[in-house]
């Protein structure tokens, strides 16, 4: 079982005298610090997709930045089977597959010597290497573009090769942030397949999205973050019951108690 | 540690900006912009030594022999006739001339009557010309038949003659050897050009792998990587280092190699002497020092590349760096400066008069010791600071 628990991460502004009238009144303001994440807690059972919801801003990919140790929170704990991640980062990376929301991969590589090359950070073998992208390149759809520089990849190519990356070491969690952001509907459809093949595993997945189709297809669990705290954190049908099965409404529905701080919101 | 330089260095072999900064100007461009250089210079010294020069000479009649000397000399002069016409600078700036002489009135070759003859030369002096010396070439002829004449009046023998041209006469005994004349000649303009090679070769790369990391989005993904950050940080830096390094030894050897290339029967005599006179030994020893050296360089540049939010960030930053590296440089081409008391530890000063002191063979091998402890000091604690900065979130995630 997964277990976040009172997540918190403030960053400082960096000229707190040139913000604008707006960002002044963002409750997320305190002097010279913004708290991007203030109170976020939720848990994912194995073999569960978890889908994160929340309007720009709220502070979702702080909270998966902190799961994924690139970045250490003020307070709070990230447990994997009991055993808290955040005290020993070098472990958790070893558990946990993140992809970021930037698919940045290395352009003067090949698709394959970039997966390659977090297979051998995570100190796989280079034959078990091979063969994972192997079996990847089947799943994903990527063989007729593995041997060629990522450089003139198309997002859907780079989506690709980055969640093959992301799960190179077979993560114990794993975590994606706006996977399909940006992807024609053929790729979506490869991704969405990928995330089902690794609940069917018994792979927990988190994962973020504005897609709430996604959510109402893939996820057994929903937790919204807004405002930097979890402001909703139960089962997709608890989540689609809000609104009697209108998925949208029953978003809007959650961001109702901190409606009006909301209209304050200002992305940092 | 060595998984990350050895993707490191694939990826940069495959920049081809990266290979034409490290290989292709060397190699190419370098000798190339010196060999038209020297072509153009040649060129234009040998036209100016044969060309026809036109010329004008007032006061001819008081000097006829001197007249006729120009006038027989067809291969390098041509008289123009100018009239009445007495500006000269109008007819030398519109090109019709390239000089007027003037003889003064009342010129005479018996210079025990008349003292000393001036005569004046009217030329552009400006850029490339030969025009006096070519002049000299024949108004010399009779300063010395003039000479001649006026000591054979006066009953004066050799000797006299001598010592009446030249009364006091220095005679310089260097006991500087030749090595160390072309040691202080060209060993202080050295390590500014081999540092700033290092420089230069590893500023392209030192941006890519911080501040590109940043842009391309990869950096993340390699945080959140089972790899310690300082054996990340230790990869990237040995990366800059090799680039450096390998890009100021290509440079050199091209430009030893293409030198000896292109000035065949010119300057290879010249070439030929520097290296017989610098031992091997020298030559590791320059290398050896330039190792703690490009570690300054490389970790100050990998510190200002993570530290950037983009690319072109990064590369305004280090152009700001040169100024700052090139001054210990340019304080030890100062006079007066030398490998001495304290200077042995002024980091990159002391290696660059280090280095003018190997060139002249006069390097005192003591110094050594500060020279390596001081700059590989200054190494190690910009190589922690770098391995710091790697781990702050606020320059990570600027």
């Amino acid at each position: 079982m997964i277990e976040i628990s009172g997540l918190a991460k403030r960053f400082a502004v960096e000229n707190p005298k040139k913000l604008s009238e707006q960002e002044k009144k963002d409750p997320r303001l305190q002097g010279r610090y913004f708290q991007s994440v203030r109170d976020v807690s939720f848990t994912c059972e194995k073999g569960q997709v978890l889908g994160l919801l929340g309007p720009n801003g709220a502070g979702k990919t702080t909270s998966l930045r902190i799961l994924s140790t690139a970045l250490t929170p003020d307070a709070g704990s990230v447990k994997i089977a009991g055993e808290n991640v955040l005290e020993n980062p070098l472990i958790a990376r070893k558990k946990i597959g993140f992809l970021s929301s930037s698919t940045g991969l290395y352009g003067r590589l090949t698709g394959r010597e970039n997966i390659a090359y977090f297979g051998q950070l995570h100190g796989i073998e280079d034959n078990v290497i091979a063969a994972r992208i192997s079996e990847m390149a089947d799943l994903l759809d990527m063989h007729s573009f593995l041997e060629r520089r990522a450089e003139n990849f198309s997002s859907g190519m780079k989506q690709k090769i980055s969640i093959a990356r992301a799960v190179i070491h077979e993560p114990e969690l794993v975590i994606l942030d706006e996977p399909t952001t940006g992807l024609d509907i053929m790729a979506t459809s490869t991704v969405m397949e990928f995330i089902q093949r690794l609940k069917d595993k018994g792979t927990p997945v988190i994962f973020s999205t504005h897609h709430l189709d996604e959510v109402q297809a893939l996820c057994d669990r929903v937790v919204v973050i807004n405002l930097g705290e979890t402001v909703f954190d139960d089962t997709v049908s608890a989540f689609s019951d809000l609104s009697g099965g209108r998925m949208h409404e029953s978003f809007l529905k959650t961001l109702e108690g901190s409606k009006e701080a909301e209209s304050n919101v200002v992305n940092f | 540690m060595w998984l990350i330089f050895k993707k490191e260095f694939k990826e940069l072999i495959r920049d081809r900006k990266t290979i034409m900064f490290m290989v292709v100007l060397p190699v190419l461009l370098f000798p190339l912009m010196i060999g038209v250089t020297v072509f153009f210079t040649s060129s234009a010294i040998k036209k100016a030594e044969s060309e026809v020069l036109q010329y004008a000479m007032v006061g001819d009649a008081y000097a006829p022999h001197i007249a006729q000397a120009f006038i027989d000399d067809t291969e390098h002069f041509e008289l123009i006739d100018i009239g009445d016409n007495t500006d000269y600078a109008a007819l030398i700036k519109n090109e019709t001339l390239d000089f007027v002489l003037v003889i003064p009135e009342g010129f005479t070759g018996d210079i025990l009557a008349s003292g000393q003859q001036k005569l004046s030369l009217y030329l552009n002096d400006a850029g490339l010309n030969k025009v006096m010396s070519r002049v000299s070439d024949i108004t010399d002829k009779f300063a010395s038949e003039y000479q001649s004449t006026a000591f054979a009046t006066l009953g004066l023998n050799t000797e006299q003659q001598e010592a009446l041209i030249e009364p006091l006469v220095i005679e310089k005994e260097n006991i500087a050897d030749e090595r160390e004349v072309w040691g202080e000649r060209i060993g202080g303009l050295l390590p500014y050009f081999i540092f700033f090679l290092c420089l230069q070769g590893a500023m392209a790369p030192a941006a890519d792998l911080g501040a590109g990391e940043k842009e391309r989005g990869t950096l993340e993904t390699l945080l959140i990587s089972p790899m310690e950050r300082y054996k990340l940080v230790l990869g990237k830096f040995l990366t800059i280092s090799a680039a450096g390094l390998i890009t100021a030894l290509i440079t050199v050897t091209s430009m030893a190699t293409w030198g000896i290339v292109i000035s065949q029967g010119m300057a290879i005599e010249f070439v030929a002497e520097i290296m017989a006179l610098v031992g091997i030994l020298d030559f590791v020893l320059i290398f050896f020092m330039l190792v703690p050296i490009v570690a300054i360089f490389a970790s100050a540049l990998l510190t200002l590349s993570i530290y950037a939010r983009s690319f072109k960030e990064a590369q305004s930053y280090m152009g700001a760096m040169v100024m700052v590296i090139i001054f210990p440089v340019l304080i030890a081409m100062m006079p007066g400066v030398e490998l001495k008391g304290g200077w042995v530890w002024v980091p990159l000063t002391n290696v660059a008069l280090a280095m003018k002191e190997l060139f002249k063979g006069t390097m005192d091998y003591f110094a050594l010791f500060g020279i390596f402890t001081s700059t590989a000091a200054i190494a190690a604690v910009l190589i922690t600071f770098c391995v710091y900065w790697f781990n702050k979130e606020k320059v990570l995630f600027r």
